[in-house]
């Protein structure tokens, strides 16, 4: 079944001096429960077609569907994830997970239960009362995966989820998606430059050209998840697979001399 | 600037004994006004009869303390000015998001607003006294026009400064359109909203005191300038004296506040606000 559709979609920026094509003719297809990463330059507008897909911004031409129905704005069958966190700063670590369900209704009873097991999945038992700026970064982006899990959404939109944590917290949280993703089998979209990180998650990389961002690779990985980190990182496989995207991103970012 | 910076907070790592030092540093400016006030008394550099010494200022304003003089008087001014802060900051906030939140409202008020901002406010207590005639009416007007302006900007500029990810993420959430404002906006842009109401709070005693001086019966405006009017000038100063200690009172009260409701916020702890 397909979860995520997109057709001929096409984005532009009006800027000083015309327009600017941010997006032209992008197809993807996602399987429901399937893992898909992009990855592309910076500035190539793979950020663009997330926000579309979260219903934030309009496209302008083509064919946007989660579940066969077309994306007409923001909706909580998809839960977004951004770079920036995006906390509620004003909000403890508990309230910040509770909002979703707190504003579609939920009792109070489900609210409690919802952010215990939540706050116990990341391991931030003891922070529940503490506000965003008392937390590291690694924390934050917890608390952020966690309110979005909180109200249970079908399919996790991540836009460079861990572009701003240090290297050992990014892995540490990749491995925490990867259990989760195992364990709930959302669909999930993500955005990346880390191509590492891209091949280590996904079940297939869609590589972005240069602005106009087009995609014009694709890559299915085919390895083993179930095994430990190390092994997985130093499998021959593994390493082919990541040097194919890493090239392939890199003729798009050497497309402009960047 | 550097040196005023770095000289309390070596005392302050050197616990109780140092604090006290640090909050002398704080007070030393007051000190040295009041020393040259005196000074400047005690060699007649002005002439005494025109320029009572800080003791006897505080003498008249003891003596006007007991018997009830600056008690009364006192007691109508804040009113006055807290009545205008009060409404001019809830009108204030409301056009401010209205503005900020609706391209037709930004079109009716801000023409408005930009047009109005730099209007000395007290320049229309002379029409106000035909309409509202003497009294409370009329400086609770100007105060509160005087305060609208100040808040309706920061609010504004408060909430065209959140995050467009934070109103995203809310919407995200589920959060329905007429909800952002309450629960997204309002709080996010706190900080400028209290920046705002800071300023009406200065505003609004400048305005209460010089209206009451020609618009009043009563109030401490009105006190200062009878004196003044009858060369009882320590008397004059005395009122002066007391206004201060109570517009200093209530902007710390407001600090404390803000420094309450905004313990989650990162920028007025690193601004060491008030500190």
């Amino acid at each position: 079944m397909i979860s995520i559709c997109v057709k001929h979609l096409n984005k532009r920026y009006r800027a000083r001096d015309g327009d600017v094509v941010a997006l032209a003719n992008v197809d993807i297809d996602v399987a429901e429960g399937e893992f898909v990463t992009i990855v592309g330059p910076s500035g190539c507008g793979k950020s663009t077609l997330l926000y579309i897909l979260g219903g934030f911004i309009g496209a302008d031409g083509g064919i946007i569907e989660i579940d066969g129905k077309a994306v007409t704005g923001p909706g909580i069958d998809r839960g977004v994830v951004f770079q920036e966190y995006a906390l509620f700063p004003w909000l403890t670590v508990a309230q910040n997970i509770r909002y979703g369900l707190e504003v579609s209704g939920a009792s109070r009873q489900r609210c409690e239960e919802t952010v215990e097991r939540l706050v116990r999945m990341i391991g931030l038992q003891g922070f529940e009362h503490r506000f965003p700026r008392e937390l590291s970064g690694g924390m934050k982006q917890r608390v952020a995966i966690a309110r979005t899990l909180a109200y249970d959404p079908k399919i996790l939109l991540l836009d460079e989820p861990f572009g701003a944590l240090d290297a050992q917290t990014r892995e540490v949280m990749q491995d925490e998606l990867l259990r989760l993703w195992q364990a709930t089998r959302k669909t999930v979209m993500m955005v990346t430059h880390d191509v590492n990180e891209a091949v280590y998650l996904s079940e297939r990389v869609l590589v972005m050209s240069q602005r106009p961002g087009r995609i014009v690779q694709e890559f299915a990985v085919t390895i083993d998840r179930t095994c430990e980190r190390e092994i997985t990182v130093l499998n021959d496989d593994f390493n082919r697979l990541r040097n194919e995207v890493w090239l392939s991103v890199r003729r798009q970012a050497g497309a402009r001399g960047v | 600037m550097k040196a005023m910076s770095v000289a309390p907070r070596r005392w302050l790592r050197n616990g109780v004994r140092s604090a006290s030092l640090h909050a002398a540093w704080h007070y030393l400016p007051i000190a040295i006004v009041l020393l040259v006030w005196q000074l400047v008394v005690e060699f007649d550099v002005v002439n005494r009869a025109f320029l009572p010494s800080f003791g006897e200022t505080l003498r008249a304003l003891w003596e006007m303390t007991r018997n009830g003089e600056i008690g009364s008087n006192l007691l109508v001014s804040v009113y006055r000015a807290f009545s205008g802060l009060a409404v001019g900051s809830i009108i204030g906030v409301a056009i401010g998001l209205a503005m900020a939140t609706s391209r037709r409202a930004d079109e009716f008020f801000g023409p408005l607003v930009a047009t109005t901002y730099s209007l000395p406010k007290s320049s229309l207590v002379p029409l106000f006294i035909l309409w509202f005639g003497i009294g409370d009416v009329t400086s609770i007007v100007s105060v509160l026009l005087a305060c609208l302006l100040p808040v309706i900007v920061s609010t504004y500029h408060g909430v065209q400064s959140v995050p467009a990810v934070i109103v995203w993420s809310a919407r995200a959430m589920g959060t329905p359109h007429h909800l952002i404002l309450w629960r997204i906006l309002l709080p996010s842009s706190l900080l400028s909203i209290f920046t705002g109401v800071r300023i009406a709070l200065g505003f609004c005693f400048v305005l209460t005191i010089s209206v009451e001086m020609i618009a009043a019966k009563t109030g401490i405006g009105k006190l200062i300038f009878l004196y003044g009017e009858s060369g009882a000038y320590a008397y004059m100063f005395g009122g002066l004296l007391a206004i201060v200690v109570v517009a200093y009172a209530a902007d710390r009260t407001l600090l404390a506040a803000m420094n309450y409701f905004l313990r989650w916020d990162d920028s007025i702890h690193a601004a060491h606000v008030g500190g």
